[in-house]
């Protein structure tokens, strides 16, 4: 089964073809068993990223045709294109920065607590939004997102004008709404601090939802309604 | 090109960003540290995220349990290798240091009377008390609170992306002291030297060295165990490795993956060879150690599976008419990820339990680790050795740590592990900086940083991505789910070919997250942590816990007991010794044998009686089993409830 994988590398870009053996007659590989074989054999330095096998840890998302997919639950066809996420900018080959989306949330996530105020059950809806593997697929489309990079991909921008992930991007995404709306559902989380989640999401781009179609979530979760619209709803954005 | 250092002071340095790691950063952050939190996985993403997310909280479902009982029931599991002060310090704290994970969001179901967690509804096995609490999403949710200790705290500052390579050390006469550490900074392209005289390993296990046999996160490369003992730290029990006897051996994007415990192939379950002759029956009773080596044993005499392993069945406990269904629904609800695995990989048949399933052992969890005291920090010398004659200013939390479970690990007490050596060693590691600023001498970084400088552009003729998978390959075979005097002496030796060839390994020169560098790091780590599991293995020359001899018995309950303790030295190299443990008093050691032995001529017994009848026996213990809820209590993946038979 042959496989194309774009390689980004030292400032050089290629496409190789892998040949990929499957290891019994009727195997339907996924995308990583690609990447670990080719890594194992013919392409040793391949460099991506994985950790669990089994949909968990939200580390090993690439594209696969051009749609963010997570590698080690995805299967692959004769002829796909496996590439980085084009929605981050590329350090080696599949391997995208991830840390400017978490370090924009420093500071806007109130934690706290303790003692009997502890012991209150949270709605079925924070535990939802719980489920979100932090896998970035949902970048995809975001218009929010692509404000970082001039309304458009990370590879249209030049490296020196490439905003600087080591200061958290300026602008939010669905992952980051999702951790601002769990805040807002979280029994334990003052009315000030709902505020000012509320405060924040506005401030990372909440505007950007408004016309959008609306994002997508890698494992399931209604990013459009549990999240996006609760936090429209609570705005004047909409009315 | 060559790579630039960056240099950098803190007070606290930890390694690894989850359960332990996290907690242990915010501890630290607490005591008023100024922290750096060093991850080669994006922060949180570790095996704290990927479980199944049980934790053992004293109290939270009875008001009669204590921190005795807690700590003795630690103590009986590990076959009292693990120490008193140790299992004391996680019975004490495994409250407190739970709500650190609520405080940053982790929200638990909570009892009717709103005063504590939902206790899950049986005690796990081993547990002589409920008090496992279990959560939505698993481990994820877990993930999530250790994410926000770190990312939210102003007085952290984190790199993920980023590999800690080695531990820089003083030395004053025979006392050792940290003074640092070198870091590889994949994102950045550059290396960090960083001065502090505090460092705290919380980076996990060395299950990768099995790979693909094993259900844990691929960063498990044994690092923590590596730079610890290169710096000339003592690792403890490092023969002492969980295996899981039920995991997935087909197809191959679902090796090593969880499909099964003893427990929940339940009473008429066995396992066959290769013919469908009974290689080990009343499976539910055994030890996880005894279903391994039944299997290794079929595949050691030709009788194995296609794909080394051996064949499940449970399709027995699905026909008689009455406790059929129900047996299924306790397939359902006592281990759900491991069905939901099951069914995936094996297809629809499978998932029905009409055919047996293929399975093969998998490396889940190492119980040995970093030698420590109760707050985490660095001992050597003998018995439960000593702070002042450890690394001063090492400390280590979570699985690098050892002593807290010996030779064999409790249900859902790893989360507990984490929080309370994190917090325990945040705060020691804290305090210690306070005494000691750093003030260090650069010139004993030169050399190590000048070492590692040299290895981009490196030429040779060797992948290390290649000797990786050998090396996986023989440690499975040769300090893997079963042993012996031959495969370690072979070990050893092949081990010492690999470690010669580290310098014929081709590294490219480019400095932003090279794989072939961070590869060739890892390798060098495995090599040295597989070395302190064989140097450990070869002096317990008999079976024990985690550590099947084929060619040897069992070490019996009534003899002394003893941890192995490997050390590094500069001059010497790999040693081992023993330090003697206290053994429980015989009367209870006594009183199980025989409960045990009961258990299973019961078993066996039951076995024998005509369908009509067993299957009204059976049909009322599972309904004793389900309750009035119908679903079975969860079993915890590693946990001694999932082997009835390691029930203490
Ligand atoms: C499938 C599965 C299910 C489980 N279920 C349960 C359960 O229900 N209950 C329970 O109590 N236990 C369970 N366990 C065990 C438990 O999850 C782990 O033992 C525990 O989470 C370990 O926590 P830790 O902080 O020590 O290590 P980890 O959570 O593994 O974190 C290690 C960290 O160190 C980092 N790291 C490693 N090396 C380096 C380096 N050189 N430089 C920088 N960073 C490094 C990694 O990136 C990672 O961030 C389960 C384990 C597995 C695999
Ligand atoms: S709805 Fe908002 S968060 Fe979702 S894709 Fe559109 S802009 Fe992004
Ligand atoms: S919200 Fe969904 S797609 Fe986005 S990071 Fe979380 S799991 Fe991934
Ligand atoms: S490898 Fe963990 S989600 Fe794919």
């Amino acid at each position: 089964m042959k496989v194309e994988i774009v390689l980004h590398r030292d400032g050089q870009t290629e496409v190789v073809e892998y040949d990929y053996q499957k290891r019994e007659p009727r195997e339907k590989p996924m995308a990583l068993d690609v990447l670990l074989q080719a890594q194992a054999t013919s392409m040793p330095d391949l460099a991506f990223r994985y950790g669990c096998r089994a949909r968990n840890c939200g580390v090993c998302t690439i594209d696969i045709n051009d749609k963010p997919r997570i590698a080690c639950r995805a299967r692959v066809r004769d002829g796909d294109k496996l590439s980085p996420c084009a929605t981050l900018p590329v350090l080696s080959d599949l391997v995208v920065r991830r840390d400017g989306i978490a370090r924009q949330m420093q500071g806007r996530l109130p934690s706290g607590g303790g003692g009997n105020d502890l012991n209150v059950e949270a709605p079925d809806a924070y535990h939802d939004l719980t489920a979100c593997i932090e896998c970035y697929a949902c970048l995809d489309n975001c218009p929010m997102h692509a404000r970082n990079f001039g309304d458009a991909l990370p590879e249209t921008v030049a490296p020196e004008d490439m905003p600087d992930a080591s200061a958290g991007y300026r602008w939010g995404n669905p992952f980051s709404l999702l951790k601002l709306q769990r805040i807002r559902l979280d029994p334990v989380t003052s009315v000030a601090d709902k505020a000012a989640a509320l405060e924040n999401a506005l401030e990372l781009g909440l505007d950007a939802c408004v016309d959008c179609p609306g994002c997508k979530c890698g494992v399931g979760i209604d990013l459009k309604g549990q999240v996006v619209k609760e936090l429209l709803d609570a705005t004047d954005l909409t009315s | 090109m060559t790579i630039e250092t960056e240099w950098r002071d803190y007070d606290v340095v930890v390694v690894g960003s989850g359960g332990s790691g996290s907690i242990a950063a915010h501890a630290a952050a607490e005591s008023g540290a100024r922290v750096l939190v060093v991850s080669k996985d994006p922060i949180g993403c570790s095996d704290t995220k990927i479980s199944e997310g049980a934790v053992t909280v004293r109290e939270v479902g009875d008001d009669s349990d204590t921190q005795a009982g807690l700590s003795e029931n630690l103590q009986m599991a590990g076959g009292d290798l693990p120490l008193p002060s140790i299992t004391d310090a996680f019975a004490e704290d495994s409250k407190v240091s739970y709500d650190t994970f609520r405080a940053h969001g982790l929200r638990p179901p909570i009892n009717a009377a709103g005063d504590k967690p939902q206790a899950m509804p049986l005690p796990m096995g081993g547990h002589t008390k409920r008090r496992s609490v279990g959560h939505a999403n698993n481990g994820v949710a877990f993930g999530h609170a250790g994410w926000q200790a770190v990312i939210q705290n102003a007085q952290i500052d984190y790199i993920e992306d980023a590999w800690f390579l080695e531990l820089i050390t003083d030395e004053d006469g025979a006392a050792k002291k940290v003074v640092g550490g070198l870091i590889y900074d994949a994102s950045g392209g550059k290396l960090i030297a960083v001065r502090a005289p505090s460092v705290v390993i919380a980076a996990g296990g060395l299950s990768t060295l099995y790979f693909p046999k094993t259900d844990t996160m691929r960063g498990n490369t044994g690092d923590a165990y590596a730079v610890a003992a290169r710096a000339g730290a003592d690792l403890v029990d490092m023969e002492q490795v969980q295996f899981l006897p039920f995991c997935l051996a087909s197809p191959p994007s679902y090796e090593g993956l969880l499909c099964g415990e003893p427990s929940t192939a339940s009473f008429l379950g066995v396992l066959r060879d290769k013919d469908g002759k009974v290689i080990l029956d009343g499976v539910y009773l055994r030890t996880r150690a005894e279903c391994s080596s039944a299997i290794m044993r079929a595949v050691e005499d030709g009788r194995g599976s296609p794909n080394g392993g051996a064949y499940l069945d449970m399709t027995e406990n699905m026909k008689p008419p009455l406790s059929g269904p129900y047996f299924y629904r306790f397939l359902e609800t006592s281990l759900p990820s491991a069905l939901k695995n099951a069914r995936q990989a094996l297809g629809k048949k499978a998932g029905k339990v009409e055919e047996a399933w293929e399975v093969r052992p998998g490396a889940h969890y190492m119980m040995g680790g970093i030698r420590v005291d109760a707050h985490g920090a660095s001992v050597s010398g003998n018995g439960d050795g000593d702070r002042s004659r450890g690394i001063d200013g090492l400390f280590a939390a979570g699985q690098a740590m050892g002593g807290v479970f010996g030779a064999n690990r409790l249900g859902s007490t790893s989360l507990t592990e984490a929080s309370v050596f994190g917090n325990r060693s945040g705060r020691a590691s804290a305090e210690a900086a306070r005494n000691r600023k750093s003030g260090s001498d650069d010139a004993l970084f030169a050399s190590s940083i000048d070492t590692i400088m040299k290895r981009f552009g490196q030429s040779g003729s060797v992948a290390a991505a290649t000797l990786k998978v050998q090396l996986q390959k023989q440690s499975w075979e040769c300090i893997g789910p079963v042993r012996t005097a031959d495969r370690l002496a072979k070990i050893d030796e092949l081990l010492e070919g690999w470690t010669q060839q580290l310098d014929d390994v081709a590294i490219p020169a480019y400095t932003t997250w090279n794989q072939a560098f961070i590869e060739f790091e890892e390798l060098r780590n495995m090599l040295d942590t597989a070395k302190a599991v064989a140097i450990a293995a070869k002096e317990r020359d008999a079976s024990l816990g985690g550590h099947v001899r084929l060619d040897k018995g069992y070490i019996s309950a009534f003899s002394q007991p003893y941890s192995t303790v490997v050390r590094h030295e500069a001059n010497a190299g790999w040693q081992v010794q023993r330090a003697a443990r206290e053994r429980t008093p015989l009367q209870r050691i006594v009183s199980y044998k025989i409960q045990d032995a009961w258990r299973k001529a019961q078993a066996k017994a039951l076995r024998l009686m005509p369908m009509s009848v067993k299957d009204k026996i059976l049909e009322k213990r599972y309904r004793a089993i389900m309750g009035a809820s119908g679903a079975a209590p969860q079993v915890e993946p590693g946990g001694v409830d999932a082997a009835i038979g390691e029930a203490a």
